[in-house]
């Protein structure tokens, strides 16, 4: 099932590229433009988590979150770019779940809203991801190809996990290793053909040969 | 008070008795008195009149001394009439009204100076929040169009960050109010978000990180740490050498945490070591980079001291290792026990 969140944010160039950016991570997003009877809207549109701007131009967000309280126990993650100390307290206060301040880096609030969402919806059965025959396993850190498994070290994960998600596309060098930072593995270029090698390795210890090609000058893909 | 002035400026009294001394001498003798009995007079006269202003001169003397040291014991010297008694001689007491106004005019003029700083400084704030909207909106559509030459404009964007929030503590600073909530944190947690805020920085110059895998919980302002160790990454990749490595760890050493920030840049030489966290000080290595402020560093010995939290330097030719070190409060630590 699809999770939805609901930007609430007057600010149309961030509102729109907010959309884009929850909905290319897989999220329904709901941006309404017209913030009027805000409260009302998430009322009917029962979001499972809210992202709320503080500053807002009829109401503040402390107000509104204090509506929505109310009636949702939905997690609000408050997105401001004032940081007082005084403003985290209200929010805190007021029953907001996390504060970030803008500028705010992409993969600290996807992380954020994934923690909250994984927090307050707990998923059942493990994750695992599939292609072409061969099954990723989050939870154990192993990939598997009929009956054959394979132990896999944290970075080998997040590389798979990568290419995985992006499975059909080409993810360029740059790209993989941003995320890798992102998810806090700092690994440079050289180590990430070092870590695709051994990877590439494992695969084929469990028959999985040529599973990650490579583009000249463009990057991997499966 | 010069006592040589004081004799000075009584002369004319001394003359007018001296003036006074030889009418009589001449009166007296032309009425046909005796020259002892006119010596004797002339004596007492002068003995009384020295006596006089001997007593004079030194009570004068301890009450201007008494107001001196008065001045030198007050903390804001400019309040001194605001705490001397109303002087009683008829001269002293112009001055005093005068004193009265030079200082009320003064405090007003200070008044107006702190109020027009205080609006500037919030104008500042105001202007770095507003202006990290369309910071936070251009990263954003840079995240969401990636090219290569998204990448550089996120470089770019992260340093205009860096900048603002700079200019943001820096208006922060000057100001004695502590606007910081001093709460539990891991280290490793502020690491990882300084990693993050300078990603495009540390990528493009293939900086490789060494960031230990546990670190210790401290008490402290987590956005004040982050603006702290920002800089010192900043620095650290500024300064850098060929094959840029920056390491991360922490240690408990007695009743500190110790947070060590180390990189293989070019170091700083031993006679700018003890000036790095002097304001506007940029040194040779800054001299030859062109681009040093010498505020990045005074910025953070200052937020430091305000958190009380300790920052060390330490350079040994090659490379700089910067420590802060995290007061464990073990009141804290008996009350979770």
């Amino acid at each position: 099932m699809e999770q939805k969140l609901m930007i609430i944010e007057d600010e149309p160039l961030i509102r729109n590229e907010l959309r884009t950016l929850l909905a290319s991570n897989g999220y329904e997003v709901s941006a309404p433009e017209d913030l009027t009877g805000i409260v009302e809207q998430v009322k009917a549109e029962e979001p499972h988590l809210i992202l709320l701007d503080i500053k807002l131009p009829h109401d503040s967000g402390f107000s509104v979150c204090a509506q929505i309280r109310v009636f949702s126990n939905a997690p609000i993650i408050f997105v401001t770019s004032c940081s007082t100390d005084m403003d985290e307290l209200n929010s805190i206060m007021l029953g907001g779940d996390a504060f970030i301040t803008k500028p705010y880096n992409t993969a600290i609030l996807l992380a954020r809203i994934a923690s909250l969402l994984k927090r307050a919806y707990p998923a059942h059965g493990s994750e695992q991801l599939k292609y072409g025959g061969a099954v990723l396993h989050l939870d154990s850190g192993m990939i598997a190809y009929g009956e054959q498994k394979a132990e896999l070290t944290k970075n080998e994960l997040k590389i798979l996990y990568y290419l995985f998600k992006n499975a059909g596309k080409i993810c360029s060098r740059g790209d993989i290793v941003e995320f890798l930072w992102d998810n806090q593995l700092y690994v440079d270029d050289n180590a990430l053909s070092v870590n695709i090698n051994r990877i590439r390795e494992k695969l084929a210890g469990i028959g999985l040969e040529n599973f990650i090609k490579t583009r000249h000058r463009q990057g991997y893909t499966l | 008070m010069n006592g040589k002035l004081y004799w000075k400026n009584k002369l004319p009294f001394i003359l007018t008795n001296l003036f006074c001394m030889i009418l009589m001498t001449l009166f007296l003798l032309a009425c046909g008195n005796a020259v002892a009995v006119v010596e004797m007079i002339l004596i007492v006269w002068v003995l009384i009149l020295m006596a006089g202003m001997g007593i004079a001169y030194r009570n004068r003397k301890k009450e201007l001394q008494k107001l001196l040291t008065m001045a030198e014991g007050l903390q804001e010297r400019y309040l001194i009439q605001e705490v001397m008694r109303l002087p009683e001689r008829a001269d002293d007491q112009v001055y005093y009204q005068l004193m009265k106004m030079a200082g009320k005019s003064m405090l007003e003029q200070i008044g107006e100076v702190r109020r027009e700083r205080l609006e500037y400084k919030e104008y500042i704030e105001q202007w770095i929040h507003e202006i990290k909207t369309p910071i936070a909106a251009m990263k954003l559509l840079c995240e969401n169009h990636r090219m290569d030459f998204t990448r550089e404009l996120l470089l770019e964007l992260e340093k205009t960050n860096r900048f603002t929030e700079q200019a943001l503590y820096y208006a922060r600073s000057e100001h004695t109010e502590k606007d910081y909530a001093v709460r539990e944190i891991n280290l490793i947690d502020v690491v990882h978000q300084v990693i993050a805020d300078n990603k495009y920085l540390l990528l493009h110059n293939k900086v490789s990180l060494e960031v230990a895998e546990r670190m210790e919980t401290v008490y402290s302002d987590e956005k004040w740490l982050r603006f702290i160790l920002n800089q010192l990454v900043a620095n650290a990749v500024q300064y850098r050498t060929e094959q840029p490595v920056l390491r991360f760890f922490a240690y408990q050493r007695q009743d500190q945490v110790i947070l060590s920030v180390e990189d293989n840049g070019i170091g700083i030489p031993a006679c700018d070591l003890p000036r790095i966290f002097e304001k506007g000080f940029t040194g040779q290595n800054g001299r030859i980079m062109q681009q040093a402020t010498g505020i990045g560093l005074y910025l953070c010995r200052r937020l430091c001291d305000k958190l009380g939290v300790g920052i060390m330097a330490e350079s040994s030719g090659e490379g700089t290792v910067i420590r802060l070190s995290f007061h464990i409060n073990c009141l804290i630590c008996e009350v979770q026990e």
